[in-house]
């Protein structure tokens, strides 16, 4: 079969490049990296077939649709993956490599435009029929806290402002009285305007103790949609996800409904591609529609490993117009998995990243069930410019316990010197009674402070070592005198 | 015939009562304390473990004495492990400790709770307990005593030995009569010749005399070969009935702890005399591997060699010898010693009662005799150990009391008054043990053990800088004394080898160093074939320390006039008197601290309204915490200035 594609431009850095150029490689096609100075020595260069600089950086290059534009044009490349995070959600990339006859290797122009849109997203679930939160009208711009206030006469308190264009967890806060709504909504405006271009703001009911469920979507140019299952990612720390679970732990019947409207979801949106379907279920089991993402994501791995599929080939060959060649009844959930994202950031401190800090040493667990995408390296040095993530550590088990020892064997046998890490941190949680029994929501890891309580670890011989520097340096023990 | 740990103490008095022949313990605490100053590592003890089973002793000495501290204080080490460690290679040995009786092995008395759960720890791994007092005070040993019957081991109380005309077999054989009262028969009596005194003549017709006495008891003779005739009292005292006696291994003996282990064997086997039990193979293999490690602790011998025939008149324990002539090379008045071992020290131990030169009573006549020489002046400037001896606090002088002259001299013209009302063995009030734990834990923050608990409570702040040493750099008596004690830094390439204390094999290889920019050295270790650089900084340690550094009272005292009412001790808060919104003059108590069982006001010497007090009762807190703040009333800036013209001219008029 002849292929439209033979070349993808990465545009993107990181362990999420490596992950797209493993995917090419294993599809017989060729990868381009692109880097901006600052990531000229990075791994995701070494993957890839060839490399092309964009600029000096840091961040811009990466977000310059001309540059990527134009390096695809350079490099001979056919298609460009977009990965996650950087231009991923930005519909104008998609619509310049539909003007430049380049395949966008995601969901059309149309679809990100429109999904990314929160109140369009939420009427389309609407006209599925599936539930929303109740909520969502935009606040005007003229009176948004009497609008806020007429809300709350019906809804009650808590509930959650939302920016329009946000999404990924940021522009979300929790209001809990009038005070505090009062106070808060220039502030969410100013912040909205200027994160995300877009000053809009919404308002959603806020539900108690919410699991955040999502649904990974494969979706054809042929009118095919399956689901490949659910992840949990209920473990979050300020709406950003530490943790993520698949499948998720609700009762089957459950599942079967949130996967089946996540479909319904696609097909009535037209999506195409890879995508996320994310719901909040309440206490008692109700689902809400919460947003679709479209794109590849993070925790994409946990559903790999319990399926078995490679979405990122599979997102090449959708573009490519390929047919699915996978039917629902294919698609079979074996098992547990859970995605541990191992930062180079100290929980103790907030968990401020370690920018600047060389790995001193870097050994990394194997074994069975063990799964790793990472950057790092020894030797590697966690960049001021970019993001934190050494190595995502994805664990598949049998069942629930068997994934939860090997996870704990995995931890235990990293060697990471120089930053601090996550790991002391998720050895923490994998010990919690809760977490084990599986249950957790969203207000998990504030109920949870005693996690942070814990001492680093240090190897036996690291420490011998420490003192045998001592004695070097000093010429004698000082401990001996 | 040898008896092992398996055997009920019942039965091991029995044989060694029926025994024709003699038993040796090998004193390696003793020896280590007396010619290496303590410093001999775990690391040796472990590499000859498998010979010293072999060999047969009756017991090894390897706890107690000044072991306890110096191993947390040098050797890093927890004593408790160290024991369970040689247990698991040495399970036919039985263990022995030297105990101070109700001092322990510390340098003052415990209380008696602590004493009790001190012994009742211990006595989990050691078998065989030596205990003495260095006044032959028996009351001072009665709780230790006890102690060791409940857990089921044996009990060697002992009789310090020195000589004199006071040091008659009547006096003696009275002590042990003493002994007996309280003890009974089923025990082992040691003749703790510390400071290896008396010809053999004299050690023999003292064991003679207590065996005409008490014809069945088992004695068991301990002395110091600083003259280099102990061999000579060991023949001695085994042809006059000892069942058990001290001595060392010869590779690693010297001059002021025990004789050499086959030189006894040899000697006495040529007497008659058959050593039960020993295996000599194994005595020999054990020194040859010994032999090989005794460089290393070269920095630890004695700076001064040979044997001192002159400890007959001195009388230095064994113990102190090394110790001693260290401290005379580092204070400077190494010339002055012939001056304080032949005149003076002898003077004072005379006029002091001609009491046993042990701990503590060897270093308050030490001290004290030191003291004098440098200063010229005798007496006056006592320290607390000599009054606490002097109001008879570590129990009655044995013979006579000190001159009225002394204790003049000591208290002063009121002396009479001070001896009346103070004086007498001290009443220790037992101490809340759960509350010295939660101290503890506090201190290390994690949960700390019994045993743990129990060092805490012989040496608080050594226990403490020792869990916290350990916690930052692990177990390393897994290190060898070449490492644990080089000097002059490692060689590139060199390459240290060790398993950790679960058996893990490394091996750490010294890399090169070079300077940084920023100051300090970076060397690079290759840790189990991993580079892994290490950063010296010598000046950041320094700045460390400085800023650490306390403030100063007058400091602190400027502070509390611009109303920073701060604490001026270490303590903990027992009351706050004041609340936020108070008015308080000044003069007024502020908060009561205590300090080392000493209630202390804090007060304020400024007038105003009470702002922040944020110390709560009970709390620890440092030298400069904030106590309270205090907005200070305004004061007219006039009447400052007035007050201080009146000050500057009062200046004048002097």
């Amino acid at each position: 079969m002849e292929r439209k594609i033979r070349k993808v431009l990465v545009a993107n850095r990181g362990e999420i490049a490596i992950r797209i150029c493993r995917a090419v490689h294993e599809e017989g096609l060729k990868a381009v990296a692109i880097y901006e100075t600052p990531d000229q020595e990075s791994r995701h260069l070494r993957e890839a077939d060839e490399s092309i600089w964009i600029g000096d950086g840091p961040v811009k290059d990466y977000l310059n649709i001309d540059k990527i534009i134009w390096a695809a044009k350079k490099t001979c490349c056919e298609a460009i993956h977009p990965g996650y995070g950087f231009l991923a959600e930005n519909p104008f990339l998609a619509k310049a490599c539909e003007e430049e006859g380049l395949i966008f290797i995601g969901p059309d122009y149309k679809s990100i435009k429109d999904l990314g849109d929160k109140t369009i997203a939420r009427s389309i679930a609407e006209s599925a029929g599936i539930p929303v939160i109740p909520g969502g009208n935009i606040l005007s711009e003229g009176d948004p806290t009497g609008d806020a206030l007429k809300f709350v006469e019906k809804s009650g308190y808590p509930i959650m402002l939302k920016a329009v264009a946000g999404g990924g967890g940021r522009g979300i806060r929790k209001i809990n009285n009038e005070e505090e709504l009062k106070s808060q909504i220039p502030i969410a405006q100013k912040e909205a305007k200027s994160a995300f271009g877009d000053g809009r703001l919404y308002l959603e009911k806020g539900i108690e103790r919410p699991r955040h469920i999502e649904v990974q979507i494969l979706a054809d140019n042929h009118g095919k949609v399956i689901h490949l299952g659910t992840r949990d990612c209920s473990i979050q720390r300020r709406h950003q996800k530490l943790v993520e679970i698949a499948p998720a732990l609700l009762d089957k019947e459950i599942q079967d409904k949130i996967c089946e409207a996540a479909v319904r979801y696609a097909q009535i949106a037209g999506y195409r591609n890879a995508g996320t379907v994310e719901f909040l279920v309440d206490q008692e089991n109700n689902f809400y529609f919460l947003e679709i993402n479209t794109r590849l994501q993070v925790e994409h791995t946990v559903t790999e490993l319990i399926t078995g599929i490679d979405i990122v080939r599979r997102q090449i060959r959708i573009a490519e117009g390929i047919p699915l060649d996978i039917d629902q009844e294919d698609v079979v959930l074996k098992g547990n998995a859970i995605e541990l994202r191992i930062n180079a950031e100290d929980p103790q401190r907030d968990f401020a990243p370690e920018s600047g800090k060389t790995v001193l040493v870097y050994q990394s667990p194997g074994g069975p069930g063990i799964r790793l995408d990472g950057i790092v390296y020894q030797g590697y040095n966690i960049p001021r410019e970019y993001d934190s993530l050494l190595v995502k550590l994805s664990v598949y088990g049998f069942d629930w316990d068997e994934m939860i020892s090997r996870a704990r064997r995995a931890l235990k046998t990293f060697i990471i010197v120089g930053p601090k890490t996550t790991i002391p941190f998720y050895l923490r949680l994998l010990e919690e009674k809760e977490f084990l029994e599986k249950k957790f929501d969203t207000e998990y890891i504030d109920r949870h402070p005693e996690l942070f309580d814990y001492k680093p670890l240090e190897r036996e011989e690291a420490k011998i070592a420490k003192l045998i520097s001592i004695i070097h340096h000093k010429k004698y023990n000082p401990f001996s005198m | 015939m040898r008896i092992t740990p398996d055997i009920p103490p019942e039965q091991g008095l029995r044989m060694l009562r029926e025994a024709k022949g003699y038993f040796i313990t090998n004193t390696a605490r003793d020896l280590s304390q007396s010619d290496f100053k303590n410093r001999i590592l775990l690391h040796t003890e472990l590499l000859v473990a498998e010979e010293r089973d072999e060999a047969g002793f009756f017991s090894l000495e390897i706890s107690g004495g000044a072991s306890i501290h110096v191993d947390m204080l040098r050797k890093l080490i927890n004593p408790f492990e160290k024991l369970k460690i040689l247990k698991k290679h040495m399970p036919r040995t039985m263990f022995q400790t030297l105990c101070r009786g109700i001092n322990l092995f510390g340098y003052r008395p415990y209380p008696e709770n602590v004493i009790r759960l001190t012994v009742r720890e211990f006595a989990k791994y050691i078998e065989v307990w030596r205990v003495f007092d260095f006044l032959n005070h028996v009351p001072n040993m009665i709780p230790v005593f006890e102690e060791v019957k409940k857990a089921g081991r044996y009990l060697e109380p002992a009789i310090c030995f020195s000589t004199g005309p006071e040091h008659t077999d009547e006096y003696y054989v009275k002590k042990v009569e003493e002994i007996i009262d309280v003890t009974g028969k089923d025990i082992i009596l040691a003749i703790k010749n510390h400071s290896g005194l008396g010809t053999p003549a004299r050690i023999g017709r003292l064991i003679n005399a207590i065996l005409d006495r008490f014809p069945d008891l088992i004695i068991h003779y301990h002395g110091h070969n600083t003259d280099g005739n102990d061999i000579g009292r060991i023949v001695a005292a085994v042809k006059a009935g000892a069942k058990i006696v001290d001595a060392g291994d010869h590779a690693m003996t010297g001059f002021f702890g025990p004789p050499p282990i086959l030189t006894v064997i040899q000697t006495l086997a040529d007497e008659g005399y058959d050593a039960k039990g020993i295996n000599i193979d194994a005595i020999i293999e054990t020194s040859n591997k010994l032999k090989k490690v005794r460089r290393a602790y070269e920095p630890f011998e004695s700076q001064f060699k040979g044997f001192d025939s002159t400890v007959h008149i001195h009388k230095l324990p064994g113990g102190a010898m090394g110790s001693s002539f260290e401290q005379a090379v580092k204070g400077g008045f190494l010339d002055k010693m012939p001056e304080i071992l032949i005149k003076e020290l002898p003077r004072v131990h005379r006029e002091l009662g001609n009491f046993w030169s042990v701990t503590p009573g060897s270093q308050i006549l030490w001290t004290t005799a030191v003291t004098h020489v440098l200063t010229g002046v005798r007496y006056k400037n006592a320290n607390e150990d000599l009054k606490r001896l002097l109001l008879e606090r570590y129990g009655p002088f044995p013979f006579y009391r000190p001159s009225d002259e002394i204790y003049e001299a000591v208290f002063g013209k009121d002396w009479k008054r001070i001896v009346l009302n103070e004086s007498g063995r001290e009443e220790i009030t037992p101490i809340d043990i759960e509350e010295e734990k939660r101290k503890l834990e506090e201190e290390i923050k994690r949960e700390a053990s019994i045993e743990e608990v129990v060092l805490y409570l012989q040496h608080p702040k050594d226990a403490v800088d020792f869990f916290k040493f350990e916690e930052e750099y692990g177990k390393t008596y897994v290190l060898p004394p070449e490492v644990w004690y080089r000097q002059g830094g490692f060689e590139i390439g060199e390459t240290i080898r060790f398993r950790d204390y679960t058996g893990k094999y490394h091996q750490i290889t010294i890399g090169p160093s070079s300077p940084l920019e920023e100051g300090g050295i970076i060397t690079y270790l290759m840790v189990d074939h991993h580079p892994e650089p290490f950063v010296y900084k010598p000046e950041e340690e320094e700045k460390k320390g400085e800023e650490e550094k306390k403030k100063s009272i007058e400091e602190l005292m400027l502070l509390a006039e611009m109303g920073e009412i701060c604490s001026t001790i270490d303590g903990t808060v027992v009351e706050v008197k004041v609340k936020e919104g108070d008015i308080v003059k000044e003069g007024d108590v502020i908060a009561i601290v205590e300090a080392m069982k000493m209630l202390n006001n804090i007060t304020t010497p400024v007038t105003g309204e009470v702002k922040a007090v944020p110390v709560k009762e009970g709390q620890q807190i440092k030298v400069g915490d904030l106590i309270a703040r205090i907005k200070p009333k305004k004061v007219k800036e006039e009447e400052i200035c007035q007050d201080r013209r009146s000050q500057e001219q009062s200046i004048g008029h002097q």
